[in-house]
């Protein structure tokens, strides 16, 4: 039972890692990132990968997160100057590729046989079968500096002429404020973070492989982040906590119906869409959100 | 062999097509990127298999009756979500992240229906014939006959008839086509109907000439995109052009690179227009 619960604070807080870098992109940037999942598994891959060739891991990460913020800046280096749905149309297309790459990149990712036996943080500190608690300390520890970093951004200068351009994007630009050069930064930032969090995972998975990183992943983040109320932190976390709830709880009640395990996690996904759908229906501000600070319902 | 790559991309980029015009034309009178609209390739596909395997109505009776069948579906979520959202005044972006639930829930109540695997439409094996060298299935040149009649079809509708004008006028200023008279839902269920209706037809040919599976519509939305994107996203001879090119763009590209990165690019096409002629090759809408 103790085993359940860590491992459900394992993931929850993974995805809340993750979730707070598309939170700085669509909630504070109001950026419609639709491939968040690509720079998760980035950071993942590169990680493992270089780990692997004897880096250090915390220069392996960090490798994973320079990666991941330069894919994403590029990508909006490449959208941003155009209407909002080019970068969502761009970046669900690069989610694509990235996993295609992995797939099919054999000498490097060894493609859908995956990637094992790479190093982790601190292995040697504890037994293996406490492994996941010490694990769930850094993680925790590496949500809360996520949070707090990102709580002092959003409140200094350049969070606020993020929100700026993202309420009104002509004033912050008649203001001097680059707006486009913002827009970048936020994406490069954001998808830096999905790389931490991508790290993270394949540390607790152990092995890692591109199924990991379908593009359903990255709505996920997109439902913790509006369930929470976009552009709210604390929001997204408790979105990450409530969705991960959900999957326990519909886990547990399989049990009790007979479904085959296919249909099972497809009636789930069919419940996940509608969530998506009602959300943006009747409550595009969240359970939490405020609806001044909302960038969807205008 | 570039024959027969060539002769490949040309029936693949008339999928592309058609699933590129609706696409353009959706996001040109109403105004979002609708992400959903491959999964409607995979319903059209779905409901054809349904019409011919389940109830044994034959072929061309399902292909027929699953084309209405699905733009009636894309007419009823019209009224159910896009057409409250739209008197809410929702923004696009709200509309789009609602088009991924729509294309999410879609996607996997089809799984819960037909399980994930590959399945096939109930019709005998076709040999290749060979057309001067070329190596084609009788599936593959009606592909290609269907898809141009369909495109010469929708070129009569935006061209020759009231609708169509009432479309562009749409397109062009929705407030000004309102005020002269122009019944706006009205237009926009039709719009939905033909984006649909081709979708469909897409979804049943993608499924001719590979199989189907619950994935295929969501797997191709990223040589749809491009090809909308490359012939001007809005406008549908773009769309008709765009996709032709990106179909024989990958086909010819497993000359030179592995198959597995065609979809590749598809991608590298898109970034390319967008860094350097983002209005695509006709000019959007």
């Amino acid at each position: 039972m103790l085993d359940y619960l860590i491992s459900i604070m394992l993931t929850a807080g993974i995805y809340a890692i993750f979730a707070l870098g598309l939170n700085l992109q669509w909630g504070y940037s109001g950026l419609l990132n639709f491939g968040h999942v690509a720079f998760m598994a980035i950071g993942a891959y590169t990680t493992v990968i270089l780990s692997m060739n004897g880096v250090p891991l915390i220069f392996a990460v960090l490798a994973g997160m320079v990666l991941a913020g330069a894919s994403g800046a590029f990508l909006g280096v490449a959208t941003l100057r155009l209407r909002e749905d080019y970068l969502a149309i761009v970046t669900i297309g690069f989610s694509e590729i990235i996993r295609f790459l992995l797939l099919n990149w054999s000498s490097l990712t060894r493609g859908s046989f995956g990637l094992y036996g790479y190093p982790r943080p601190l292995e040697g500190m504890v037994a293996h079968e406490d492994y996941n608690l010490l694990l769930a300390g850094i993680v925790i520890i590496v949500l809360l500096l996520v949070y707090a970093i990102l709580e002092i951004l959003a409140k200094s200068p350049w969070g606020r002429v993020l929100k700026s351009v993202r309420d009104d994007e002509a004033v912050s630009v008649s203001l001097g404020k680059n707006a486009f050069s913002y827009k970048v930064q936020s994406l490069a930032l954001g998808s830096a973070i999905a790389a931490l969090s991508g790290s993270l995972l394949a540390f607790y998975l152990q092995y890692i492989n591109p199924n990991n990183f379908q593009p359903i992943e990255t709505f996920y983040a997109w439902i913790m982040v509006i369930l929470g109320g976009s552009g709210s932190n604390r929001g997204t976390i408790v979105g990450a906590i409530l969705l991960w709830g959900f999957f326990s709880t519909t886990r547990f009640l399989e049990g009790y119906i007979s479904f085959s395990p296919s249909s099972s996690s497809a009636a789930r996904m069919v419940v996940i869409g509608m969530i998506l759908v009602g959300l943006m229906m009747f409550r595009p501000q969240g359970l939490f959100g405020r609806k001044e600070e909302l960038t969807v319902g205008k | 062999m570039i024959g027969q790559l060539i002769a490949n991309g040309v029936v693949y980029g008339c999928i592309i097509a058609l699933a590129a015009i609706g696409l353009s034309l959706a996001y040109r009178i109403m105004n979002f990127a609708n992400f959903a609209h491959g999964d409607f390739l995979t319903l059209g596909a779905y409901l054809t298999l349904f019409f011919a395997a389940t109830l044994n109505l034959g072929f061309p009776v399902a292909c027929i009756l699953a084309i209405p069948v699905t733009a009636a579906f894309a007419v009823a979520l019209d009224m159910g979500i896009w057409k409250p959202m739209r008197s809410n005044g929702a923004s696009r972006t709200a509309i789009m992240i609602l088009s991924i639930g729509v294309s999410i829930a879609i996607r996997n109540a089809l799984i819960i229906f037909f399980r994930p695997d590959a399945l096939r439409f109930p019709l005998p094996v076709m040999e290749s014939m060979n057309v001067g060298g070329i190596l084609l299935t009788s599936f593959q040149i009606s592909v290609v006959l269907i898809a141009f009649a369909s495109m010469l079809a929708v070129h009569a509708i935006l061209s020759r008839t009231v609708l169509g004008k009432s479309m562009r006028a749409l397109a062009d200023n929705p407030n000004l086509a309102r005020i002269t008279g122009i019944n706006v839902d009205r237009v926009i269920r039709y719009t939905w109907m033909v984006s649909m209706g081709l979708a469909a037809l897409a979804g049943i040919m993608f499924g001719l000439i590979t199989h189907l599976n619950p994935n295929m519509g969501w797997s191709i939305i990223l040589p749809m995109f491009a090809a909308a994107i490359l012939g001007g996203i809005g406008n549908a001879y773009g769309a008709m052009a765009g996709g032709m090119i990106i179909g024989l763009a990958q086909e010819i590209s497993t000359a030179f690179l592995p198959a597995e990165y065609k979809i590749a690019v598809s991608f590298a096409i898109m970034i390319a227009v967008l860094f350097f002629r983002p209005k695509g090759l006709l000019g959007g809408g």
